[in-house]
């Protein structure tokens, strides 16, 4: 809340909730002393949809589309972690091959959403053309998702147990063939963007996140890994199949807008090296688990599951009473925790960098409000 | 081990329960309960320990509310589950000055279950409206009761 006695000395500004950087609806209450932010007071929950009440009012399957809803970017990493929750209740154990390509889209969904942040936010910033590259690469891998999926944004593809569809030998050749496009774009990229003067004014040394205070707000994906902590939980906690590929963990130094922009940048190679090796490597056999049950009622227990989703950590902490609807579901979103930090980072920085520094928490707005 | 440093800085604190959890089926390394008002003591210690906040939310039985968090480390890992049974109409102590990330965990279980943190300097309802009169995520709660229109 903001002082209202002091309108003389400060200036009021309103940014959003319909301002294009903000992403999504989102209201920032900003105390300016001239173009300097004094108390910035994020205004969430214009998109409340009451995930957490509908996931309490209906199966557990009929949930399951709600969950490429919640962050529509990265939606297959919701789709697996509330998959992998279920399974985990109801002990069930997913077949080789549909954890294989499980891991394909997932990686395939994070560079797309990657590529349309990288695109979005450099529109903040000022630059057009990297927007229009961004986007041409982003429509391959919709081209490809949309094959095995289904549809092209808001995915519900895993059921509990595996997959529904196969994928067919094109698609594992698409795969490889956009590995092999997006490699060949790095070029452009880095004489657009990453040499760029006027990126490197606005981003170098702006909006520096300590390690402590990574720590003391529970910021996690590229929010933390910029500030040079290697916390990624495909590593850390592994789960599905990722332990069998061989790939790095991005960081960076100063933990500034500009090693978070880096570490989502090098990311997109590390999910194109898990792609190439799944690829090469993915089983034959069955897709889906031989005794799942037709009416899901887990065993009464709890569970937390955890995932690495593009903006961080999505954990699903799931109660069960033994009823066919659960008892209680929290979303973990990260996109929560990592705006949270922003009042604390935001004080005595210049409105426009404010922009900069927003942009590079890379906030889906609907998964805060859920 | 991290686990060991932390059963042990928690048992000095005189828990109520710090046992080792079932990985393989909850997901979490070590379960506690404490009462609210240990709450803040316990998360100093974890603090202290470098973990951080993960989760926090509420449960609501019948009888009381429980809020759960989820503590987690960077380095090593070790998810701790602390369990804090609250009265219905009783307050729980914030935790906001110690993890300043659980101030917008806070104000949200305020505002979806409408159990009260005694200390948090902001706890205002963070995604409903300010002018809503209910708390969703109470069982309670049934969105049909809002009467028809006029």
């Amino acid at each position: 809340m903001l002082e209202r006695g002091l309108e003389e000395k400060y200036y009021i500004l309103n940014l959003g909730p319909q301002h294009p950087s903000t992403h999504g609806v989102l209201r920032v209450e900003l105390q300016m002393e001239g173009e300097f932010i004094v108390k910035a007071d994020p205004d969430i929950g214009y998109g409340h949809r009451g995930h957490e009440h509908m996931a309490e009012n209906r199966t557990y399957l009929q949930f399951l589309p709600n969950l490429g809803r919640v962050d529509y970017l990265h939606a297959l990493a919701y789709n697996q972690c509330y998959c992998m929750a279920v399974e985990k209740l109801l002990e069930l154990k997913v077949p080789e091959r549909a954890e294989f390509i499980r891991v394909i889209t997932c990686e395939l969904n994070r560079i797309a959403s990657h590529l349309l942040w990288i695109g979005a936010y450099l529109l903040d910033l000022g630059a057009f053309t990297p927007f229009l590259y961004c986007f041409d690469d982003r429509e391959n891998i919709l081209d490809l998702l949309d094959r095995v999926t289904g549809s092209r944004l808001t995915y519900c593809y895993y059921r509990f147990g595996g997959v529904p569809r196969d994928v067919d030998d094109d698609f594992l050749a698409g795969c490889k063939a956009f590995a092999r496009r997006l490699r060949s774009r790095y070029r452009d990229y880095e004489n657009l963007v990453n040499k760029n003067v006027i990126f490197l004014e606005r981003t170098k040394g702006i909006g520096i996140i300590t390690p402590e205070q990574c720590v003391k707000y529970g910021l996690t994906g590229p929010m933390l890994r910029g500030s040079g902590i290697p916390y990624d939980i495909r590593k850390c906690e592994p789960y599905s199949v990722y332990p069998l590929f061989d790939f790095e963990i991005p960081v960076g130094s100063t933990g500034d807008v500009y090693d978070r922009y880096m570490v989502r940048y090098r990311e997109m190679e590390q999910s194109l090296r898990i792609i190439e090796q799944a690829v090469d490597r993915i089983p034959a056999g069955p897709i889906m688990a031989e005794k799942v049950p037709k009416r899901i009622k887990p065993a009464p227990g709890e569970v937390y599951v955890a995932v690495e989703a593009a903006r961080g950590e999505f954990g699903i902490y799931l109660v069960s009473q033994g009823e066919t609807a659960p008892y209680r579901l929290k979303l973990r979103v990260p996109s929560f925790g990592n705006l949270s930090i922003l009042p604390e980072i935001a004080v005595d920085t210049l409105v426009a960098d404010l922009v900069a520094i927003l942009g590079s928490i890379d906030v889906v707005v609907p998964e805060i409000d859920r | 081990m991290l686990l060991n440093d932390l059963t042990q800085a928690l048992g000095r604190l005189n828990l109520a329960k710090v046992a080792p959890g079932e990985y393989h089926k909850s997901g979490c390394h070590l379960e506690v309960e404490a009462a609210p008002a240990q709450m803040p003591e316990v998360a100093r210690v974890m603090l202290e320990q470098g973990c951080f906040l993960e989760s926090l939310t509420a449960v609501d039985f019948p009888e009381h509310f429980t809020l759960v968090y989820h503590f987690n480390h960077f380095r090593e890992l070790c998810r701790t589950v602390v369990h804090v049974r609250v009265p219905k109409e009783a307050a729980a102590p914030t935790i906001s000055h110690i993890y300043p990330g659980a101030n917008w965990y806070e104000r949200e279980v305020y505002d979806l279950f409408g159990l009260t943190f005694a200390g948090h300097p902001d706890l205002r309802r963070i995604l409903l409206p300010f002018e809503a009169d209910f708390h969703p995520l109470r069982k309670k709660f049934a969105p049909s009761e809002t009467p028809a229109d006029a």
